[in-house]
C-alpha cells in the first residue's frame, strides 16, 4: 500500500516533467507552425489572382492583391458555405471590374468534408473555370437564373459554392473601392516610402524627401469616407482624392468631384451646399490628420 | 528468439487491428487513402514506441494506485508532440487526419499496452513491443488505404493508376465509411484462413 503522500508527489514529478518537455516541443515547433500557415494561405491565394503580394485587410479573410510596383490589383476573400458534409474553404480573387479573376476550393486532404466521387468533384478545374470573368449577378446555377452548370448528382455543393461565392462578392466588393493612387495627390513625387504602414509615405525625389502622403478616414453621412492626401515640405496641399465613400447619390457624393477636391489645393475650402454633413467631415478630417502628421515634415 | 517473437507477433499475429480488433475507429476513419493510412500508423507507433519506453523505465516507481493517470500524462505527452511536429512539417497530411491524431490519447490500443506489457517488462523488452504493435497497426491502416485508394479513387498516392477512364467514375463505395469495413472483413478472413490456422 502505498501512502498518499507517495501518489500525489509521484504524480506531480511526472506532470511537471511533462509540462517542461511540451513547453520546448512548442517553443521550437510554434514559429514553424506559424510560417507554414502563412505560406499556405500565401499560396493558396496567389492561385486564384496574378499577384506575389497581399496586404491583410481582415485576418484570414481578406486580403488586397499588389502587384511588383505597388499597384492594387484587385482582392482576394475566403469564404466557407455549408456544404453538403461541412462548411467549403472556398477562395476568391476578385479585380477591380468585379470580376472573378480565379476560385480555388481546398481539397479533402485539406479538410473538404464533401462526398467523395460526388460533392468533391467542385475542386476539379471543368467546374471551378465556369466562375472566371463572372460577376456576381450570373454566379448562380442555371436552375437558378444564372450561368453555372451544376455537377449531376452534386446540386448541394454546386449551389453552396456558387452561393457562398455570390455572397462573398456582395459582402466584400465595396473594398474594390478602395483603388489609390499615391502619385494622384502627389504628381511632382518620383517615389514613395512608407512610413507607417498603410497610413503615411514620404514622397521623394532625388533621394531629398519634399513632402508626405497620408491615408484618413471619417464618418461622413451615410458610411466612413476613406481619402488620401498629399502635403508638401510647405504644408501646401498638393492633392485630395477620396478612396472611399459610400454618401447618397448625387449629394453627399459630390464630394468625389474634382471641382471640390481641387479647391483644397488653395487652401481649406467652404462645405458644399446641399451636402454640409458630408464635406464639412471631409474638410475637417484633412484638417485635423495634417495637424497629427505634420510632425514628419521636414 | 524469445526477443525476436515479441516484435514479430504484433506484426501479423496478434496484429492490433486486423486480430484482435483493436483501434478500429482510427483505422475506419484514416484508411481512406494509403498517405493517411500510413501517416496515422506512423504516428500511433511514435506515441507507442515512446511511451512504451517511458512508461517501462518508471514501471518501478509509478505507485499502483496512479498508474493510469501517469500512463494517460505520458501518452498525452507524446501525442501532443507529434501533433504540433505533423503541423509543423505535414500540415495537409495533419488537416486530412483532423481529430484522429489528439484522439491517439485514447485509443485503447497505446493505454493497453501501457497496462498489460511496457509497465510490468524491462526496457528493451517493451522497445520491441512497441515497435512490433505499433507497426502492425501501420501495416494494416496502409494495406486498408491502398485498397480503398486504388479501387475508390482509382489512385496510388495520387497516382492514376487504371487510367482517367476508371478515375472518373470509381468505386466510390470502397473510399465511404462501409468500405472500410468491407476490407477489415475481407483482410481479417484472409489472415484467420493462411495466419491463425489454430483458431479453425
Amino acid at each position: 500500500m502505498t501512502s498518499t503522500r507517495q501518489m500525489v508527489v509521484t504524480l506531480c514529478i511526472v506532470a511537471v516533467i511533462c509540462s517542461i518537455v511540451l513547453s520546448f516541443v512548442y517553443a521550437f515547433t510554434s514559429p514553424i507552425i506559424t510560417e507554414t500557415k502563412k505560406n499556405l494561405t500565401l499560396n493558396g491565394l496567389k492561385e486564384v489572382i496574378n499577384s506575389q503580394e497581399f496586404v491583410e485587410i481582415i485576418p484570414d479573410t481578406l486580403w488586397r492583391a499588389v502587384d511588383s510596383s505597388g499597384n492594387d490589383i484587385g482582392i482576394v476573400f475566403r469564404v466557407f458555405p455549408q456544404g453538403y458534409g461541412g462548411p467549403i474553404p472556398i477562395t476568391v480573387g476578385l479585380d477591380f471590374d468585379g470580376k472573378i479573376t480565379g476560385v480555388r476550393i481546398a481539397s479533402a486532404a485539406e479538410g473538404l468534408k464533401e462526398t467523395p466521387g460526388l460533392g468533391v468533384k467542385i475542386t476539379e478545374p471543368d467546374f471551378r473555370k465556369q466562375f472566371i470573368d463572372k460577376c456576381a449577378p450570373e454566379v448562380r446555377l442555371r436552375a437558378d437564373g444564372g450561368e453555372i452548370d451544376a455537377i449531376t448528382a452534386a446540386t448541394i455543393s454546386s449551389r453552396a459554392v456558387t452561393e457562398g461565392i455570390r455572397k462573398g462578392i456582395e459582402t466584400y466588393i465595396n473594398y474594390l473601392k478602395e483603388k489609390y493612387d499615391k502619385g494622384e495627390v502627389f504628381p511632382d513625387a518620383q517615389q514613395f516610402v512608407e512610413v507607417i504602414k498603410d497610413t503615411l509615405w514620404y514622397a521623394i525625389v532625388e533621394s531629398d524627401t519634399i513632402g508626405i502622403v497620408f491615408i484618413g478616414v471619417t464618418q461622413g453621412y451615410v458610411d466612413c469616407i476613406k481619402f488620401i492626401v498629399g502635403v508638401d515640405n510647405n504644408e501646401k496641399i498638393t492633392g485630395v482624392d477620396v478612396v472611399y465613400s459610400n454618401e447618397t447619390e448625387g449629394i453627399g457624393e459630390t464630394i468625389c468631384d474634382e471641382e471640390f477636391l481641387n479647391k483644397f489645393k488653395e487652401g481649406m475650402p467652404e462645405a458644399i451646399t446641399g451636402a454640409t454633413i458630408s464635406s464639412q467631415a471631409l474638410i475637417d478630417a484633412v484638417e485635423e490628420n495634417l495637424q497629427r502628421f505634420k510632425e514628419y515634415l521636414k | 528468439m524469445r526477443r525476436w517473437q515479441l516484435f514479430t507477433r504484433g506484426i501479423v499475429k496478434e496484429n492490433m487491428v486486423l486480430v484482435l480488433m483493436i483501434g478500429l475507429c482510427p483505422a475506419l476513419a484514416t484508411s481512406g487513402t494509403v498517405r493517411d493510412g500510413f501517416g496515422m500508423g506512423l504516428a500511433a507507433t511514435f506515441v507507442l514506441l515512446f511511451s512504451n519506453i517511458i512508461i517501462s523505465l518508471l514501471r518501478k516507481k509509478i505507485p499502483n494506485e496512479v498508474r493510469i493517470p501517469i500512463f494517460i500524462l505520458v501518452i498525452s505527452t507524446f501525442v501532443t508532440i507529434i501533433d504540433y511536429f505533423m503541423q509543423a512539417f505535414q500540415p495537409d497530411l495533419y488537416r486530412a487526419l483532423g481529430v484522429f491524431v489528439p484522439l491517439i490519447v485514447v485509443n485503447c490500443m497505446i493505454l493497453g499496452r501501457a497496462e498489460a506489457f511496457a509497465s510490468k517488462y524491462s526496457v528493451l523488452d517493451a522497445t520491441l513491443d512497441g515497435l512490433g504493435v505499433g507497426l502492425g497497426f501501420t501495416l494494416a491502416l496502409t494495406v486498408m488505404g491502398a485498397i480503398r485508394e486504388i479501387l475508390g479513387n482509382g489512385t496510388f498516392l495520387g497516382i492514376v493508376i487504371f487510367g482517367e477512364g476508371f478515375k472518373k467514375s470509381p468505386v466510390i463505395f470502397m473510399i465511404l465509411p462501409p468500405g472500410a469495413f468491407l476490407v477489415i472483413g475481407v483482410l481479417k478472413a484472409l489472415i484467420n484462413k493462411y495466419v491463425r490456422k489454430e483458431i479453425r
